[in-house]
């Protein structure tokens, strides 16, 4: 049997090239429906946009070193501070773990060949990319200048090239609906026979109820990115208040997406977490059921509340206390989250491997961004702190701190599994530190600031926050570089990092069986369910290299075309023994022998008779 | 729509029972495959909803804080035209069906029968939607700032801000001097009737001011004045509740004007110049134009109570009172004009003016002894009630609307034409003879997407068209 093989250092496929090495040359990449490559592309894409994006972030952190002019004049601080939100928001951090992360692993978590529509995965990715290089293209034309929330009616005057950059983000929009979409019919379609809802990895509940929001958020910010682009060009007027129209209109539109949104950056963070604080602690999820439920509550309830970005934009007052009070109820999923990852740590066997640190630290970060969150959605306090430094201190707790360190928690837990490179430990380990130490610093003294009366989006102020302005610069210096260094890290173990091998962390689900880095369809044999969570029968053999302790029950698939016969074919040439017939000669235990957790063998999905 | 299967995969292996060739790898069979479809064109098809919904609220919101708007200008659609296109689409609707049925049970001719009968439908649609387009862009009755309509939604002619309508355009040679018209006239329908009406404009639009000679104020020094025609409109002067011209300065360099209050009398008035520099016009420095008479002049003097609220009202009383009318030409440039002038316009009847509903019309009186039942006049029918609100000028910001009407019929036309070029993608692979039993998903997605769009337009023929 391939998976108790415990001397395999080469943890590669056996009958056939790794996906990286089926084709060869740029075509291979470009034109690929492989969901691995395609996750890939968009990992580097959303890294270089990373990186544009937290240069500008240090721009804007040494223009505000002293008051008055440092760097740039207040116009161009205006554009610095827009590219950064447009850039950050729409090019890193939505399409950050579910579009890039979420490609590259999602499927093979399910046990899965593909996404459900690989071709519409790629032009998924193609709208990502024209609508990036829109947005972006909108630096030389004259940069942004609205804020990345484009609120009317600035945005109806503003002289920047505002109808190029709503363009990108409608094709950013549909790329985002399009992909949610497929991940959906995958969750619902490719799950393996025995593989129940309350079966999968958490990270997939996540990405689920991502995609929920993913296919039902986002055509609201088309409709209206769209609207507005019209309204520009032929002056409808239905946001123009001159022509009868209504500005604040504008801002529900906008912020019933872009609540969902900033749930759409988190949730998938949350799964991440869930994934790596189980793995590291060597304990079952503490309340895996509640954690799959928040998710999708989470999910349903940030519809509900975009109207707590317009406590001071002239809403009613009765509108006002309804959204305050289901701001309020958001708090509990999140809490019963927090609450179980933490009754997962006790009395666990933790790891301080680097995605646990990272995880750790995202576990403070995203605590303290969620109860400042309370403060905000205090309708009394909210006069106070709206557009103030606590807001953008918040928000980057939430955004920034929580989804960023997990999306690097992520990159950094499944970069073995699909790129087969072990990466240099201590540097990652390091940085991880240097990231949460600079986050903090940061952003902690905005608090302050803001609490104390620090408008956002200033260019100049007032000396009594320069000390604070320091701080927080001298922090985003510290954060950036770790964050450079890390990727850097990553970077160089394409070259230098020794090979991976299959199970370097001891995971129980099912993308730990597979090859590393897998093949074409993601597995050479079905992989064999085990109970959720549970790692019992995982022991580390050597450092970073875990395997089953008790051979596993497996049962050949019985259904021939089922999912994993192509896997099972070579692509390019005969293998020397089809894997068929290994599985004849397999001595199956029984169930009664097996004293450990039960086990099945994965069945093709069940195929219904319908009424066709 | 972007899952269609095609025959990429077909190249290696297909042996393990897999019926059609554009049966993808990594599905384990057919059904899989068209499973997986289904769920994801359903899933389309709600962000499809969602996408449109956001223009459905903004079609509530609208409609709850401006119902009167509804109330008129959905008269200006043609309900007939939207009735035809309604019986299009669903007709269209049960062929896209009946291509599903033909596609599962393999009689090909008849699908192709069926996808032809959907592109053509399709087709009509926007043939229909391309002459209520152009129709609305011909009257003017368009979104936003483009909103000018030459005619009431019941079909009386309007007074437009920028546009050039068809009409009656006279030609009037205007003697300054002495304030008479020496030849040509306005038509009587083509005066004011009430300047102290908000929002009733004078309805001639002049085309040149010529002849013009010029004095700086003050001096006689004569300045020909340019013979560019004037296409700029009038004044855009609105009588505040206090009675003065309360209207904003125009674009400096524009010649307004405004015609008098008198619909009885089309020769006589008087001229003199305005200057509308601030938010309020105010008197001339010094030198008034002349005036048809003394007592004229007299009167216009002694109205003006040194305030300029009296302005609306001094224009009233002079021109009432001397029998004189004529129009008040503002050039702007602050500039006293001698000599003959001739002034090319273009008149149209202005719209009554609906009288506003007396709040106690309806009161029930209260029953007098002995008296069973009370019967109250009521002074206009509701059909009459209607009929007037129709024949008057739109509401304010009736152009919001025509921006939800656009928007809303605009994107659904953008739907109807993808639809298009879907079927007829499908028609080029039935005629191949691509669908089959076993592989007709993209028949069946293309008309549930088909359903959607005809779903769309059936909510939006009543809420656009048929509304109260």
């Amino acid at each position: 049997m391939a998976t108790i093989k415990t001397t395999e250092r080469n943890d590669g496929p056996v009958n056939e090239p790794d996906y990286l090495h089926v084709t060869k040359g740029i075509k291979g990449w470009l034109f690929t429906l492989d969901h691995k490559k395609i996750g890939l592309m968009y990992l580097y894409a959303i890294l270089i946009s990373l990186i544009l994006g937290g240069v500008l972030a240090l721009l804007i952190r040494t223009e505000l070193w002293l008051p008055g002019k440092q760097l740039v004049e207040q116009d161009t601080y205006n554009k610095f501070f827009t590219l950064h939100g447009a850039v950050m928001v729409f090019l890193v951090i939505i399409p950050g773990i579910p579009a890039a992360l979420g490609n590259i692993i999602m499927p093979i978590q399910l046990g899965a060949p593909d996404v459900a529509f690989p071709r519409l995965n790629l032009s998924s990715f193609y709208l990502w990319v024209s609508g990036a290089l829109l947005l972006i293209i909108a630096i030389p034309f004259g940069g942004l200048d609205t804020g990345w929330t484009l609120y009317t009616p600035y945005s109806l005057e503003s002289k920047t090239p505002v109808l190029m950059a709503v363009l990108g983000v409608f094709l950013l929009g549909f790329s985002s609906i399009f992909t949610g979409l497929n991940f959906l019919v995958t969750i619902h379609k490719f799950r393996p026979q025995g593989m129940s809802w309350f079966q999968m990895p958490l990270n997939i509940w996540a990405i689920y109820a991502t995609a929920i929001m993913q296919v039902l958020a986002t055509p609201v910010l088309g409709i209206t990115v769209l609207l507005l682009a019209v309204e520009r060009f032929a002056h409808i007027g239905i946001f123009d208040p001159t022509l009868g129209g209504d500005p604040v209109l504008f801002q529900h539109f906008f912020w019933f997406y872009s609540h969902p949104a900033v749930y759409i950056m988190i949730i998938p963070a949350m799964g991440v977490i869930s994934e790596i604080l189980s793995t590291f602690s060597r304990k079952p999820i503490f309340g895996y059921r509640f954690i799959a439920y928040s998710s999708v509550s989470l999910a349903l309830l940030s519809f509900l509340v975009w109207g707590h970005h317009m406590f001071v934009s002239g809403q009613s007052r009765l509108a006002n206390m309804v959204f305050s009070a289901l701001t309020f109820s958001v708090g509990i999923p999140a809490a019963i989250k927090v609450f179980n990852w933490v009754s997962t740590l006790y009395k666990g066997d933790i790891r301080l491997k680097t995605p646990m640190i990272y995880a750790l630290g995202f576990l403070l970060i995203f605590t303290i961004g969620g109860l400042t969150g309370l403060f905000l959605g205090i309708l009394s306090v909210d006069v106070h702190l709206h557009d103030t430094y606590f807001v953008v201190a918040h928000f980057h707790y939430v955004m920034m701190g929580s989804t960023l360190i997990a999306f690097l928690a992520a990159l950094h837990h499944w970069w073995p599994k699909f790129t087969g490179k072990m990466y240099t430990e201590s540097i990652a380990r390091a940085c991880a530190i240097g990231a949460f130490f600079g986050f903090n610093l940061t952003f902690l003294p905005q608090f302050v600031m803001g609490s104390r009366g620090m408008p956002r989006r200033y260019w100049d102020y007032d000396p009594q926050f320069t000390i604070f302005h320091q701080l927080s610069t001298i922090g985003a210096f510290v954060l950036g570089i770790s964050m450079f260094v890390s990727i850097v890290n990553l970077m160089a173990s394409w070259k230098n990092g020794k090979r991976a091998p299959r199970n370097p962390w001891g995971g129980s689900s099912l993308e730990w069986q597979a090859p590393t880095p897998p093949p074409l369809f993601n597995f050479e044999k079905p992989p064999v369910l085990h109970e959720i969570y549970n790692y019992d029968d995982l022991v580390e053999v050597e450092e970073d290299v875990w395997e089953r302790r008790a051979p596993i029950e497996e049962e050949p698939s019985r259904v021939p075309g089922d999912a994993h016969a192509h896997a099972r074919e070579p692509v390019k040439s005969a293998p020397p023994e089809p894997i068929e017939t290994k599985a004849d000669v397999v001595v199956v235990e029984t169930k009664a022998e097996t004293p450990g957790p039960t086990a099945t063998a994965v069945e093709p999905p069940s195929k219904k008779e319908d009424d066709k | 729509m972007s899952e269609q299967p095609h025959a990429a995969h077909d190249d290696h292996g297909h042996g393990h029972g897999h019926a059609s060739v554009f049966i993808q790898h990594h599905y384990d069979d057919a059904q899989h495959q068209f499973d997986s479809g289904k769920l994801g064109i359903w899933l389309f098809l709600a962000q499809e909803v969602l996408f449109f919904s956001a223009l459905f609220v903004a079609y509530v919101l609208y409609r709850h804080h401006h119902p009167e708007i509804y109330a008129y200008a959905h008269k200006y659609l043609d309900v007939k035209m939207g009735a035809i296109n309604t019986g299009i689409l669903i007709f269209s609707s049960l062929t896209a069906a009946w291509a599903v049925r033909a596609a599962q049970l393999r009689q090909k001719s008849l699908l192709i029968g069926c996808l032809a009968v959907t592109i053509a439908c399709a087709g009509g649609f926007l043939v229909v939607k391309y002459f209520e387009y152009t129709h609305k862009v011909h009257e003017h009755i368009l979104f936003g700032r483009y909103f000018d309509p030459c005619v009431s939604s019941g079909g009386t002619p309007l007074i437009t801000k920028n546009n050039q309508c068809p009409g009656t355009k006279s030609t009037v040679q205007w003697d300054v001097t002495t304030g008479v018209a020496s030849s040509g006239c306005f038509a009587d329908v083509a005066i004011d009737v009430d300047p102290r009406a908000r929002n009733v404009q004078a309805d001639c639009e002049v085309f040149a001011v010529e002849g013009t000679e010029t004095i700086k104020a003050g001096k006689s020094e004569f300045v020909e004045k340019s013979r560019k025609p004037i296409t700029e409109r009038c004044f855009d002067a609105v009588f505040g509740p206090n009675g003065g011209l309360d209207g904003k300065a125009k674009p400096t360099g524009a010649a307004c004007w405004k015609t008098n209050y008198n619909p009885h009398v089309c020769k006589g008035g008087w001229f003199f110049t305005w200057s509308c520099t601030g938010e309020k016009c105010t008197a001339p420095a010094g030198t008034e134009g002349p005036f048809a008479t003394d007592t004229a002049c007299k009167e216009q003097r002694t109205s003006k109570d040194g305030t300029l609220k009296a302005q609306g009202t001094a224009v009233v009383s002079e021109c009432s009172s001397s029998r004189a009318s004529g129009i008040l030409v503002d050039f702007e440039d602050h500039q006293v004009r001698k000599g003959n002038v001739r002034i090319v316009a273009s008149c149209k009847a202005p719209p009554p003016v609906v009288a506003p509903a007396d709040p106690l019309a309806d009161r029930v009186q209260p029953l007098q002894l002995g008296q069973k039942t009370t019967t109250t006049e009521r002074p206009l029918s509701h059909h009459d009630q209607k009929e007037a609100l129709y024949a008057g000028p739109p509401p304010p910001n009736t152009n919001m609307f025509f921006t939800i009407y656009f928007a809303m019929t605009g994107l659904h036309g953008i739907h109807v034409l993808f639809g298009v070029f879907v079927f007829i993608w499908l028609l080029i692979r039935a005629t191949k003879g691509h669908f089959t039993p076993d592989y007709f998903g993209p028949v069946d997605f293309a008309a549930l997407y088909w359903h959607i769009v005809d779903l769309i337009w059936i909510f939006l023929f009543p809420l656009l068209y048929l509304i109260h």
